[in-house]
Parts: structure tokens; C-alpha cells; sequence
């Protein structure tokens, strides 16, 4: 009996998290919102608007939480939690949404072929030191050696003798980031042009032909004396001529022309 | 030297029209003789049929002037009235002041006009409109854009700004090298 009392007092120092309301709110426990459609008393607001909204806000705050806690739980290391429902209410996005990223020849050929990125992990195990290590960047497995791992490159079966295989090694390498940076371009053009909705190919060959009429066109004469090719195609002078009507024309037509545009102008500014 | 392009003449008329109004077309229909406009070295020239085809005879790098200067495009395609134009400002203008003769001095070399200087306004001229400045005796002296609208310069002291100077008769001894 002692006990039921001391609970029943120290409860009533709080309110009862039972609110009763005439039409039941609306949840969205999704977004963690309810929607509150009673109407609101006018007698009570005039009273005091500080206080009824206060009074309304802890009330329905009380109704959310008790469905929160109604929620099917889950409980893991970090406490217990609640899993929401999907949410109802459409929220329109701030930003736009994200355009679909165009692949490049080698991504659509590996997934064509289900060629799988493989992820390294960024740490090895060293069997020197008997230590994990960084495969690559600082302390990394290699750096710790004195002796570089291709002190020594045996000149392949067939090669030339005297040819220094540490620059054939470097070159190579050379050649390969020169060719990767043109595929790159490559990449970019065509998605370029996909963006555009033109065709790669069709993009590709007007860019050439543009760059083939500036060069033609880039000599003291435009072109004119140069050596033509067979079935050349003929480039006209592409630059823009300034017409000017003859200074003494028709007077009479001009006077006319003045007029009209002066109408035009003036008509304009009122 | 050649007839305005279509969007020259727009542009030209635009800033005219902002001294003369519509009076523009007494420049262009005119009962004594045929009068056109002429772009000859970016400046705009207002001469009569005559002259222009005499004009015509002269190369373009030896033809100085010909007719009125009425002012010139500058390099960004906006267009400036020279003082030249004031003839022809003056005799059409839409919104006129008259300084004091004490008041004559100080335009002349090229300051704006202040409200101590101004002896009368045209009624219901706007704030920043294009006004022609007389002297007392009806004399163009130059012309400029107003400060103040007519109801405001009353209220206005005298040392305040009524219209801003933009050309006016002094240049012609002051810019003479210049002024074609």
C-alpha cells in the first residue's frame, strides 16, 4: 500500500499521457508528424492564444509519442529503437534530381561482360616486419627497403643487349598514361554529346570538320591557293559581311525608312 | 561616309527624342529641302541632299565633315550629342531653362546649372529629362539633363543641382580641336 502511494503521488505531479480528442489525428509517423484537425475552441483562444497553443502542442506532442512507443521495437548494442513506418506525406525536393551518370566505354564493356570492380583493401601484411602496412603512400610495404625490388631487370629472350630496360620501363609507362588521358577525352566527348542527344560519332565528325574549314581557311589567301583534295567539299568564306545601303540611293525611300523607324522608337517609349 | 543602319538610328533617335520628343520628324520632313542623316567616321551628320552628294566626291580618309555634327557613337554603340546639335536642339526643344545672367558665366564653363542660377523652368518638366538652357534673352547656351522634376526645384536651396551640365557654347573655344 506504501508503495501504490508514492507511485499514485509522484504521478500526479505529471500530466496523464492519455489526451482525448474528438476526431483522432492524422500520423505520418514516417516523417514523425501528426496532423491535428479538431477546430480549435474560439472561447478558449480569445481567452489566451499563448496558452491554448502551448496547451494544444503538448497534447498532440503526448499523442505522438505514444504512437512512436506503440511502433514495433528493435533493440541492438546502441539502445532501443523504433522502426518507423514508410512515410505518407509527399515532401517536394529542393534540388533537382540527379542526372544519370553517362558510362564510359569501359564501364558499359565491363558490365556487359559482369566484370566486377574488386576493392584492395588499403592495408597489407608485411612479411618482413611481421606488420600490416600500407600497400601504397607513406610507411607503405616497400618504402622500407634500401634495395629497390627491380634492382636488376634480365633482359628479355630476343631483346636488344644494350638497350636500357629501365628507360623501355619508364617509356612504356609514359605511353600508357598518354593513352589513358586520350581515352579519358574520349569519354568525356561522347558523354558530351550524349547529353546533347547527338549521336558520339556524328558529334565527333562535325567537330573534325569544323576544325578542318578553320584550317583550311587559316592562310593569307582563306585556302585559296592550296593544294585541293580529291572530292573536297567546297567551303564557302564563312565570315559575316557588313551590308550598308549606298549613300546616295533612293532619298525619297530613305526618308520613308527614317520614318518608320522613328515611329517604331518613339512609339515604344509611351 | 553612309546612311545609318536600322539599329544605329534606333539608337540615335532614341537619345534625340529625349530633347526634341517628336519633333524629330521636322528634322526628317523638311518643306525647304531634302535632309538626311550621315555616318561618317562614327559621327552622326545632319546634311542636306545636295551637299551629301557633292560629299560623295571627297575619299573618306580626306572628307572631314560635312553638314551639322550632331554628335558621335562611342566604341560601346551608345550615342553622345555635341554641342553642334544645339541649333537644331534649341529650335525644337520640348523642356527649356532659363539661367539668370549671373548664372551664364559659370554653365559656360562647363558647370551644372544650381538652383540660384535657374531664372525659369518649363512647367512639368520630369526628373532626369534631356533640357535645353537658354540665357534670359533667349539665347541657347548648351543643354543637359535636369536633376530635379519642376515641383521639386522649389523646394530645392540654392545651392543644389538643378541641371546637369552636359554640353554647352564654351566648348567651341575650349574643344575647339576637337569639335567638328
Amino acid at each position: 500500500m506504501e508503495v501504490q502511494s508514492v507511485l499514485e503521488s509522484e504521478k500526479s505531479k505529471f500530466k496523464s499521457t492519455e489526451v482525448e480528442k474528438a476526431i483522432p489525428l492524422e500520423y505520418d509517423l514516417g516523417n514523425l508528424a501528426a496532423f491535428d484537425t479538431n477546430p480549435i475552441d474560439p472561447k478558449s483562444l480569445k481567452k489566451g492564444k499563448e496558452n491554448l497553443l502551448k496547451q494544444l502542442t503538448r497534447d498532440n506532442t503526448q499523442l505522438i509519442m505514444n504512437a512512436i512507443f506503440n511502433l514495433p521495437t528493435k533493440s541492438g548494442e546502441d539502445g532501443v529503437f523504433a522502426t518507423l513506418p514508410e512515410p505518407v506525406t509527399i515532401i517536394p525536393r529542393e534540388k533537382p534530381i540527379p542526372k544519370e551518370k553517362i558510362l564510359t566505354r569501359w564501364e558499359k564493356f565491363a558490365k556487359a561482360k559482369g566484370i566486377q570492380k574488386k576493392k584492395r583493401t588499403r592495408f597489407e601484411y608485411d612479411e618482413k616486419t611481421g606488420e600490416y602496412k600500407a600497400r601504397y603512400g607513406y610507411d607503405h610495404t616497400k618504402s622500407s627497403d634500401d634495395i629497390p625490388e627491380d634492382w636488376l631487370i634480365e633482359v628479355p629472350r630476343g631483346a636488344d643487349p644494350m638497350e636500357d630496360q629501365y628507360e623501355k620501363r619508364a617509356n612504356e609507362k609514359k605511353e600508357r598514361i598518354e593513352s589513358n588521358k586520350k581515352r579519358q577525352k574520349r569519354n568525356q566527348e561522347e558523354a558530351e554529346a550524349v547529353r546533347k542527344n547527338i549521336n558520339p560519332r556524328e558529334a565527333r565528325k562535325q567537330e573534325l570538320l569544323n576544325k578542318s574549314i578553320i584550317a583550311k581557311t587559316s592562310t593569307a589567301s582563306l585556302g585559296r591557293f592550296d593544294k585541293k583534295l580529291k572530292n573536297e567539299p567546297k567551303i564557302k568564306n564563312q565570315g559575316i559581311k557588313k551590308h550598308h545601303e549606298s549613300a546616295t540611293g533612293d532619298m525619297n525611300a530613305e526618308k520613308q525608312k527614317t520614318l518608320e523607324i522613328l515611329e517604331k522608337t518613339i512609339g515604344k517609349k509611351k | 561616309m553612309r546612311p545609318l543602319t536600322e539599329e544605329e538610328t534606333k539608337v540615335f533617335f532614341q537619345k534625340l527624342a529625349q530633347y526634341i520628343g517628336r519633333n524629330i520628324v521636322h528634322l526628317i520632313n523638311r518643306p525647304d529641302d531634302t535632309y538626311c542623316f550621315r555616318l561618317h567616321n562614327n559621327r552622326v551628320y545632319y546634311v542636306s541632299e545636295k551637299i551629301m552628294k557633292k560629299a560623295t566626291c571627297i575619299g573618306r580618309d580626306q572628307l572631314l565633315s560635312l553638314g551639322v555634327c550632331f554628335g558621335k557613337f562611342t566604341k560601346t554603340g551608345k550615342f553622345r550629342l555635341h554641342i553642334t546639335s544645339l541649333d537644331y536642339l534649341a529650335q525644337y526643344a520640348k523642356y527649356k531653362i532659363w539661367v539668370k545672367p549671373n548664372g551664364e558665366m559659370p554653365f559656360m564653363y562647363g558647370n551644372h546649372v544650381l538652383k540660384a542660377h535657374l531664372g525659369r523652368i518649363t512647367e512639368d518638366t520630369p526628373e532626369h529629362q534631356g533640357a535645353i538652357i537658354y540665357s534670359m534673352n533667349d539665347v541657347p547656351l548648351g543643354f543637359g539633363v535636369t536633376a530635379r522634376s519642376t515641383s521639386d526645384c522649389r523646394k530645392l536651396d540654392p545651392t543644389g543641382i538643378v541641371v546637369f551640365h552636359q554640353a554647352d557654347i564654351g566648348e567651341y573655344l575650349r574643344g575647339e580641336e576637337t569639335l567638328l
